[in-house]
């Protein structure tokens, strides 16, 4: 038998309507699910007795829909586990009721005590994992600002090497036989913004209470351009107007207000 | 009566699987009267068939979890828990009985036995009067009854491939009236 003979054959009204056998019932739903042609054909017939059936429906009594309401109503209640108790209860069912009243109320006391000292427990815990985390959050935020100002140090120090007006003074020994053999130091002086920035190249290390001084020749006479500790990267310096020269010596910590000592590197600007 | 633009069937049975009282009442307002002319062509008493629909609405109700969609739509579903309920009822009431000891062979104009007139003009049992004789019998023994084939073989005395194969060409036959 083929499809289409097999939709003709009556099997699609008799399963519809509930008159298939258990066989039947399972080679048509098989047959349905194989063939879209029996679907279709099961779904027509579905739709048509759907559409005489409503055509010829009879009106039931009014007052049976309030009673199924109602009815399911109460189901829903029970479904969502409401409960009507009665309050009135004789005095012999009221003792042995109490018994058990009193025994399950015996138990819930007891393990409430054990859940509260099981939360207040867990409550300590976290109260003291808590606090870990605020500390952590707070050293946190007190390393991000410090890597916020060395980032901030870094772009300014990058903001040198882009300055167009920037002049580069390399400063290099005084005489061959001076203090400083091999020192070497440079310094980046803005033509705008007239800032000093020192990149210490090559000095020996000062005994602790001495300090170097950096100084910007103008007109011949040193004017104090700061003191400095020697530091990987620039160093930003006082700010220098216009200078012909600028010159390093080592003076006692905190620096002179002129060199009392002779020049340690020293050279001339381009300007 | 019919469906109207209110509910797609699909949103029905969502609305009534979250156990949506307006769906349902939509559902009640919509298919109770189909429904409870088939009770009443089954079971043929008021009375009993009220106490039918309300089990089947309370049934749909309590079942829609179970109702299936790619076996076919919700009224076929509903319309087999009626007839299913009715039959039953039917059954239980010694209705059975009644009607075996009045003996089935004699029986073959079985709508001619309804005290009920009113009932032989309406819904399926209005279209079975068009079938003929033989053909009527076995769809009200089969449909409105609940006889298995094999049961209306031994009543009416035929072969079950006989039964089957008029049971078919019968149907076949209502559906064209249906048209």
């Amino acid at each position: 038998m083929n499809v289409q003979e097999y939709i003709l054959s009556g099997v699609v009204e008799s399963y519809v309507l509930g008159l298939s056998n258990a066989e039947e019932k399972a080679e048509f739903e098989r047959m349905c699910a194989a063939h879209s042609e029996v679907r279709a054909a099961r779904d027509a017939f579905e739709q048509l007795l759907e559409k005489q059936l409503l055509s010829q429906a009879i009106a039931p009594p009014a007052n049976l829909k309030s009673k199924i309401i109602s009815e399911i109503d109460i189901e829903n209640d029970k479904r969502q586990g409401k409960k009507v108790v009665s309050m009135k209860q004789s005095p012999a069912m009221q003792s042995g009721w109490l018994r058990y009243v009193a025994a399950a109320a015996v138990i819930l006391l007891v393990g409430s005590t054990i859940m509260n000292f099981y939360f207040f427990t867990q409550y300590r815990k976290y109260i003291s994992k808590y606090d870990d985390l605020v500390a952590t959050q707070t050293q946190m935020a007190k390393l991000n600002e410090t890597l916020q100002t060395k980032v901030q140090d870094y772009q300014a120090q990058l903001n040198i090497f882009s300055d167009t007006s920037m002049s580069i003074v390399r400063m290099l020994p005084a005489a061959p036989d001076g203090p400083a053999i091999g020192g070497h130091t440079t310094v980046y002086w803005s033509g705008n913004s007239k800032d000093v920035y020192l990149v210490v190249n090559n000095l020996p290390k000062p005994a602790v209470d001495k300090q170097y001084q950096l100084w910007a020749i103008v007109d011949g006479q040193p004017v104090d351009a700061g003191v400095f500790d020697i530091q990987n990267g620039p160093v930003k310096m006082k700010n220098i107007p216009n200078a012909q020269a600028f010159a390093i010596t080592l003076e006692p910590k905190g620096g002179s207000t002129a060199p009392t000592m002779p020049i340690y590197v020293v050279g001339k600007t381009t300007g | 009566m019919g469906i109207t633009s209110t509910y797609t069937e699909q949103e029905l049975i969502s609305a009534l699987r979250e156990r949506d009282n307006q769906a349902y009442s939509y559902l009640y307002d919509n298919y109770s009267g189909a429904l409870y002319s088939i009770v009443l062509q089954i079971v043929q008493d008021t009375e009993l068939a009220n106490d039918v629909l309300q089990e089947v609405f309370i049934n749909i109700w309590r079942k829609i979890e179970t109702y299936d969609a790619s076996r076919g739509r919700l009224f076929t579903w509903m319309l087999n828990i009626t007839r299913n309920a009715s039959i039953d009822t039917l059954r239980s009431k010694g209705y059975q009985n009644s009607q075996k000891n009045q003996g089935f062979p004699e029986n073959v104009n079985i709508s001619g036995q309804v005290t009920q007139t009113n009932i032989d003009n309406i819904g399926l049992t209005k279209i079975l009067a068009k079938l003929k004789p033989e053909h009527r019998v076995l769809i009200e023994l089969a449909y409105l009854k609940g006889y298995t084939h094999e049961e209306i073989a031994q009543i009416e005395d035929i072969p079950l491939g006989t039964v089957k194969t008029r049971i078919r060409n019968a149907l076949l036959q209502l559906k064209e009236y249906m048209q």
